[in-house]
């Protein structure tokens, strides 16, 4: 049984096909790290996943609704906007960017959707915001504006107010490729505590010791294509395309 | 002296009529402002085409023209309007025009980030616009935004033509009766003083928005 699955998507931007036919699925409770290099599609995918992009064909059925499907003659077809923000709700998506909101206090960026979406009374909404934000370790931060946090810290944030619409799969592209290097240790740790607690996560990642560690299963994308795909060790450590050893070594090196 | 202090009843009086227009302007053209923003930013082709019409029309035409052309140009064609709602209506039409291009550039000066992460949490997009693009606009449009303000204290000098008795027309007709150049001095004394005041107004908000970056 799988909580999401994606098959056969294509999307192009203009003239450009991007993704190229990606089928995807993913069971409740894994962690899948996708790898590839930059410009091979993979931001392209998880937006398409929460729908911040449209696809041009393909499935994507999330926790058995479907979102997206083929009509007859092969072209996307988008369930009403009602089902999908009920199914996009499922997923918690973290940018690489953080995108914090700067007029909002740390307290207040964790409060707005549960009260906003979810209904949620000021209290019972600061009550689970402050949960998360113990569980991330910003208990001190509460009253902080973003700008007033380094960036591990922004994303640490990002990360509770994701969790904060209790989601069922958290998304992640490249969640520490914006931090200085002595920051991305912290964020990481947050996702391993979140993988440990079996929460199911899609991460994008140049991390390549994080995603050996924590990542039930690999994908390796280039140009629009999985070229591979299967456990932490098989792809990491056995990789058998000669692009997922091009791109491997090269990320290694580049540490 | 003493004939300053003799001017300022009238003087006084023709400040009313002007910060009366000001006030009723801004209080109607900042908030259509906004609607006629989110208007020339909507998707929906006609609604973009109109605003863009509709700007075009009234940032490219004098004030002037466009007051004279709703008071005398309505009456000719029969529909009667008194000088004050006059002067009112053409002010608004034009500063809601302005102030619309100024919203749209603040608008579209928000990282697309900060609608994609208020997306992914479920928010519409009307709570979108109103609880996380607005808020962060408004901070960033207050030096244009004060700009704008300030001219309008000067353009309701312009309602001389329709023949309010607004600052302006009242120095000139003392002055013009006394022989004297006081006049002027203490109508420039007195928009000099009112524009004095919306500069520390929009410092007191510039740094009441100075809470976050
Ligand atoms: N909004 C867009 N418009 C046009 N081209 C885009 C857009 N977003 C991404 N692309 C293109 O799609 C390709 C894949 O981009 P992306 O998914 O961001 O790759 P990755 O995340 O793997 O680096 C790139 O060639 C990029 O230039
Ligand atoms: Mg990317």
């Amino acid at each position: 049984m799988y909580i999401l699955q994606a098959l056969d998507i294509h999307k192009s931007f203009k003239k450009t096909e991007v993704l190229k036919g990606i089928t995807l699925q993913l069971a409740k409770g894994e962690v899948l790290a996708i790898i590839g290099p930059s410009g091979s599609g993979k931001s392209t995918l998880l937006r398409c996943l929460n729908r911040l992009e449209t696809i041009d064909s393909g499935v994507i059925e999330i926790d058995g609704e479907i979102m997206v499907r083929n009509d007859p003659k092969g072209r996307a077809v988008y369930s009403s906007e009602k089902d999908i923000a009920r199914i996009r709700r499922k997923m918690g998506m973290v940018f690489q960017n953080f995108n914090l909101f700067p007029h909002k206090s740390v307290l207040e960026n964790l409060m707005l959707a549960p009260m906003l979406v979810q209904r949620l009374d000021a209290v019972q909404a600061k009550e689970r915001a402050l949960v998360l934000l113990e569980k991330v370790g910003l208990s001190d931060k509460v009253n902080n504006y973003p700008f007033e946090l380094s960036g591990g810290q922004q994303q640490r944030v990002a990360i509770a107010r994701a969790l904060a619409m209790n989601p069922d799969i958290m998304c992640f592209d490249e969640p520490t490729s914006a931090l200085d290097p002595e920051l991305t240790g912290e964020v990481l740790n947050v996702m391993k505590d979140l993988a440990a607690d079996k929460m199911t996560m899609i991460v994008v990642t140049h991390e390549i010791g994080f995603a050996r560690e924590v990542a039930d299963r690999v994908i390796f994308m280039d140009d629009g294509l999985i070229v591979e795909q299967g456990t932490a060790e098989d792809v990491l450590l056995n990789p058998q395309h000669e692009r997922t050893k091009t791109f491997l070594s090269t990320v290694l090196m580049a540490r | 002296m003493e004939y300053i202090l003799s001017l300022l009843p009238t003087m006084l009086g023709g400040t009313v009529v002007t910060l009366k227009l000001f006030a009723f302007t801004l209080v109607m053209a900042l908030p259509i402002g906004v609607v006629f923003a989110i208007a020339r930013l909507s998707s929906l082709r006609f609604l973009n085409y109109f605003m863009q019409f509709y700007i075009w029309v009234f940032r490219g035409t004098p004030l002037l023209l466009q007051l004279l052309f709703i008071y005398y140009g309505l009456g000719i064609v029969g529909i009667k309007i008194d000088r004050f709602t006059a002067a009112v209506l053409s002010f608004v039409l034009n500063y809601s025009a302005y102030l619309a291009e100024i919203y749209r550039a603040g608008i579209q000066s928000i990282d697309r980030g900060q609608s994609e992460a208020a997306d992914v949490l479920g928010l519409t997009r009307f709570q979108t616009m109103t609880r996380i693009i607005l808020p962060q606009m408004f901070k960033r449009v207050l030096p244009p935004i004060s700009n704008e303000v300030i001219n309008l204290i000067k353009d309701t000098a312009l309602v001389y033509a329709i023949g309010m008795s607004e600052l302006l027309r009242v120095a000139k007709t003392a002055s013009v009766r006394d022989f004297s150049f006081i006049p002027f001095f203490t109508a420039a004394l007195f928009y000099l003083l009112m524009i004095g005041l919306v500069q520390q107004f929009f410092k007191w908000l510039e740094a009441k928005y100075d809470y976050y970056r």
